[in-house]
């Protein structure tokens, strides 16, 4: 086998140079004194932190985006446990047809999903940013919970259902004692995707977005075009640190590849 | 505990609402508006009419935005599939106590946002960025060079955002070989790069043509990346649009170049899907 390859390796690690690159240095110069970013810094100091974490704009966007994140989430929970149920244990006609449409927003370039949502809801007169927004959130967050719950529902041993119905549970008592439990490390890497998914959106949220109302991707790519200061890189770390967290969680709980659904 | 089809429809309801709200009535929208003449965003006349699309398909500007996306999107799924493999291989081969680690690393450019990827590709790429420092300290150039802005950096930024996409792919595939396939070339007196050549590539295939479609169908529609990294003004198609629709307020031509992106989009997965019939056939055949 050629597992001792020392070529392939050699490769493998210097591509994985080039992964971190960007998340690496963004790191480490965040923590420079100087009013540009700087790698390595030659003077460390927090004051960028600081910065970053005072100025109103961001804040305002940070709590738009953690609002329209927990709440899309929120919402899609439901929608998408009660589809991915019948998905998986349904038999009827059009059932592959009715999947595809559920997984399309991950087909559809994201660009041309925000175009559609402004133009359309600009013509039939629903101009409420945040509204429009969370809309467009549940819809592009929805496949990826589906798709978690739909692999957890699969791999699920219908015995213990089995066993439940025998032993005169309701179906709606078997469903919440007994298949929810089963399912629920799915739901939650599924909940955590759609969090991360809605939260990082650029996109969809560019064309939603108005002058009051901000996200926070929105916001800082915003201020990118002007200012290059580390700033960015102090807001950046913070985020890495929070997405970090995340892919541990679900890399604890279900495995993140399986979480991709690949 | 199966449900009934009454019963499985019914499940299914709020989901079929979301996505016909959110995302088929749009999208048929944007398809009808693309079809109509507007000023600065209202339609001037209900008529159906393929101006826009006249006007797109006839203009050199936009249609080199076109050409200039697909063709770089191309040069990006290439290296994605250079630097994909060895990235594959090490996650398939590495043993099971460095796995979660490496798949995190490797998964890297998805978890962290693009917005915060490409800020760090601007402190690398930057006048005053890191390879223009090192390369000014070896005394390899006396000025520094223009690498931020250009379209090397897309092309950079969006491997790294595809990377990812092919290494799962191909990995995918690696996983699904019968070990014993080249356990006996090996035995057969085959050395380690011709087990790699003849019995490993070509039965990761199908999973290189899917990383490929993903690969290239997320960078032709990308924008974040042309548009912090990139040339100024509009240099790929997603920037474009954006452009028509928010500088220019031209939103018929920007409908029409949408419609044309989701069908170039779509065009490729179909295409995609059947060639992984075939190659599957042919992969499930060579099994057999």
């Amino acid at each position: 086998m050629s597992t001792r390859n020392p070529l392939l390796w050699f490769v493998a690690a210097l591509v994985l140079c080039f992964v971190l690159a960007p998340i690496v240095v963004v790191i480490v110069a965040s923590f420079t004194q100087a009013s540009v970013p700087e790698f390595p810094p030659s003077q460390w100091s927090l004051r960028w932190y600081a910065h970053a974490l005072s100025q109103p704009v961001f804040r305002a966007a940070a709590w738009n985006s953690a609002v329209l994140a927990a709440i899309a989430t929120l919402i899609n929970i439901p929608i998408a446990l009660m589809a991915a149920f019948a998905l998986v244990r349904g038999r009827f006609p059009g059932r592959e047809a009715i999947q595809t449409v559920l997984l399309a927003p991950l087909i559809v370039p994201a660009v041309v999903t925000g175009i559609a949502i402004l133009l359309a809801f600009s013509a039939a007169g629903w101009r409420d940013a945040m509204s429009r927004l969370l809309l467009a959130h549940v819809v592009i967050t929805l496949p990826y919970m589906v798709r978690t719950i739909m692999a957890s529902l699969a791999r699920l041993d219908p015995v213990a259902e089995e066993a439940a119905m025998t032993l005169g549970a309701s179906p709606l008592r078997c469903f919440l004692h007994v298949t929810l439990p089963l399912v629920m490390p799915g739901l939650i890497a599924g909940a955590v995707f759609a969090f991360i998914v809605s939260f990082d959106n650029v996109s969809v949220s560019l064309f939603l977005t108005s002058a009051r109302t901000s996200t926070l991707p929105i916001a800082v790519l915003g201020y990118v075009e002007y200012n290059i200061d580390p700033s960015i890189a102090a807001l950046s770390t913070l985020l890495i640190g929070a997405s970090l967290i995340a892919a541990l969680l679900v890399e604890r709980v279900v495995g993140l590849r399986r979480a991709l659904g690949s | 505990m199966n449900p009934t089809r009454a019963a499985a429809l019914l499940l299914l309801a709020p989901a079929l609402l979301v996505i016909a709200i959110g995302l088929a009535a749009p999208l048929a929208w944007l398809l009808r508006f693309s079809l109509m003449l507007s000023e600065t965003g209202i339609p001037v006349s209900d008529a159906v009419t393929p101006a826009n699309y006249t006007r797109l398909l006839g203009d050199a500007f936009h249609m080199r935005v076109f050409a200039k996306t697909l063709g770089l999107s191309l040069l990006v799924t290439l290296f994605a599939m250079l630097l994909g493999y060895p990235l594959a291989h090490a996650l398939w081969r590495i043993s099971a106590r460095w796995r979660g680690v490496l798949t995190i690393v490797v998964l890297s450019p998805l978890l962290v946002s693009i917005v915060v990827s490409s800020y760090g590709w601007l402190v690398i790429l930057g006048t005053n960025g890191l390879v223009n420092r090192a390369l000014l300290g070896l005394g390899l150039i006396q000025a520094p060079l223009k690498l931020l802005y250009t379209e090397g950096a897309i092309v950079l930024g969006l491997t790294h955002i595809v990377l990812p996409f092919m290494a799962l792919s191909i990995l995918a595939a690696l996983e699904r070989i019968d070990p014993r396939f080249a356990e006996a070339a090996a035995v057969l007196g085959a050395g380690r790069w011709s087990v790699l050549r003849h019995v490993t590539l070509p039965l990761a295939l199908p999973g290189l043509i899917a990383g490929t479609t993903l690969a290239f169908s997320i960078a032709m529609s990308a924008y974040v990346t042309p548009a912090v990294l990139g040339p100024s003004g509009p240099n790929f198609i997603a920037t474009t649009i954006y452009n028509e629709f928010v500088t220019l307020f031209d939103w018929g031509l920007g409908a029409a170049m949408a419609i044309c992106l989701l069908v170039l989009g779509l065009g490729l997965v179909f295409a995609f899907l059947r060639l992984v019939y075939r190659v599957g056939g042919v992969a499930a055949a060579g099994r057999a």
